[in-house]
């Protein structure tokens, strides 16, 4: 009786028979790609092909973790300006995304890994990124609760600490995107799903939905875990893609005693506590490729052993809920964005494994540019499709570990 | 994720004892007019098949064979092999 059917971002639209471009995917990429496109490049005839409802994927999955540390020249510039974006976007869409930012820090478990962190520093630094080494009695200094004696399983080294980075809310993200891409006049349907895309002569013409055929010379695929399939499904184009379930869960609401993110890789744990003061903490992904976002008993064990080593005072703590996502991990764990190759009109944003959040705002700036002028921004060109086959893999991982369950 | 497999030596075993080896690609490609497309196509690429698809497993913590078996990615669930009509 107190549902209204007027959504939270603007008025219900019609599916109209044609638009300037379809965006199949209502998540945080997709969302922000048509804000962008409406709002900087004037096409504003624009409709988000959903199939169950915005921010049910990834964007309401993730662990809200936000940061511009990364391995490669390429890809910290892209992620600095999507961290920059955070106080921007929350004044120029008039909704509070709660940006948290209260840094993080990557313990690291060994010289070999403090070598790493040392490089990994000098990129950021290089790149205007702030970012620091730190031992392990500084680290102590930052967050008292971290264990730093000698006699855990991964005894901690130091840690790379990153200061700018933190916590965004990721729901807040959604509907912040969709009210102002909703004001510019995107047309977002959700509950429709994209069945089929049409081509003529090498060129897209249309999209299938449940609810009608849509006339468009411009499809954006960005629709996260679920991409890589949809992308072959529908255009026979195979991606260097697996889709790995990825769990997070939260422990019961404790007084404040983490006020940093706090990732250790030697561990596969973060941790950081949310302003209702759980401890939400990630795990590492499934071991084989499936889309079911089950939980299981494997990881829950894994995480509980993991936080009761580095962060003892959590031993006894219940944990509360669980959920899980899905990570679409490519070889060199670098996305995949790419437009107007294959077929003429046809964009892909995908490949993000568990970095698509913190890299939505800046990417729907770049992908929007992309669509609109039908080239590829100078920032974006390095993560073209044809890279593995020209053999030129980026490198954003420390070969210490590889993430895809092929490997 | 109960996932069982089927060993073709040690028979139906708990899915952690296993590694995955990627889904079946077929053949290795021939070395002769090899092109960095066929061999790209061959490492990288994968269908994602929300779905049946058929792959590669190692039985790593078991006899060590590597076989081929069908499993439902939307359901985690090992399956028999589809109908060849399918």
């Amino acid at each position: 009786m107190f549902w209204k059917s007027k959504p939270l971002w603007g008025n219900k639209t019609r599916l109209k028979s044609s638009y300037d471009a379809v965006i199949i995917g209502g998540g945080l990429h997709g969302l922000a790609t048509a804000y962008y496109l409406a709002k900087e490049h004037g096409i504003t005839d624009v409709a988000i092909i959903e199939k169950r409802f915005i921010g049910f994927g990834g964007a309401g999955r993730n662990t809200a973790i936000v940061r511009a540390n990364q391995r490669t020249q390429y890809n910290v510039p892209l992620y600095k300006e999507a961290l920059d974006l955070w106080p921007v976007l929350t004044k120029e869409l008039d909704y509070n995304l709660m940006f948290n930012n209260c840094g993080n820090l990557n313990l690291m478990h060994s010289e070999a890994a403090m070598k790493a962190a040392r490089m990994t520093i000098a990129t950021a630094q290089f790149h205007g990124v702030e970012s620091h080494l730190i031992d392990a009695k500084q680290a102590k200094e930052l967050v008292p609760a971290l264990n730093i004696s000698e006699d855990i399983t991964f005894p901690i080294h130091g840690a790379m600490f990153h200061p700018p980075g933190g916590i965004v809310r990721h729901d807040a993200v959604v509907w912040g995107l969709a009210k102002g891409a909703a004001k510019h006049g995107v047309h977002i349907h959700q509950h429709t799903e994209a069945t089929a895309i049409h081509t003529e002569g090498g060129k897209i013409s249309g999209v299938e939905t449940s609810r009608g055929r849509i006339h468009t010379p411009r499809v954006l695929i960005s629709a996260g875990g679920y991409s890589a399939g949809l992308i072959y499904h529908m255009l026979g184009i195979k991606l260097p893609i697996a889709v790995l379930t990825i769990q997070a869960m939260v422990t019961q609401p404790l007084k404040p005693l983490l006020d940093h993110v706090v990732s250790s890789g030697a561990y596969h744990c973060y941790a950081n506590q949310t302003l209702k003061g759980e401890i939400a903490t990630g795990a590492h992904m499934d071991q084989w490729p499936n889309y079911t976002t089950q939980n299981t008993a494997h990881y829950i064990k894994h995480q509980a052993e993991a936080l009761s080593d580095w962060l003892p005072c959590l031993r006894g703590v219940k944990f509360m809920r669980i959920w899980g996502g899905l990570a679409d991990m490519t070889p060199d764990m670098a996305p995949i964005m790419d437009g107007n190759d294959q077929i003429e009109g046809f964009y892909m944003d995908c490949g993000w494994g568990y970095f698509g959040f913190k890299s939505c705002s800046a990417v729907g700036k770049y992908m929007a540019q992309f669509m609109a002028s039908g080239h590829c921004p100078d920032m974006l060109k390095p993560f073209n499709l044809r890279r593995y086959e020209n053999h030129q893999l980026m490198g954003e991982t420390a070969a210490l570990v590889s993430y895809t369950p092929d490997n | 994720m109960a996932l069982t497999l089927t060993c073709p030596v040690c028979g139906q075993r708990n899915g952690y004892e296993f590694r995955y080896g990627g889904e079946d690609k077929g053949p290795r490609p021939a070395e002769a007019g090899l092109t960095p497309a066929a061999w790209c196509d061959y490492v990288h690429m994968n269908k994602c098949i929300a779905g049946v698809q058929k792959e590669w497993w190692f039985h790593r913590d078991g006899c060590g064979s590597w076989f081929t078996t069908w499993r439902d990615t939307t359901k985690n669930l090992e399956v028999a092999k589809p109908e060849a009509s399918k």
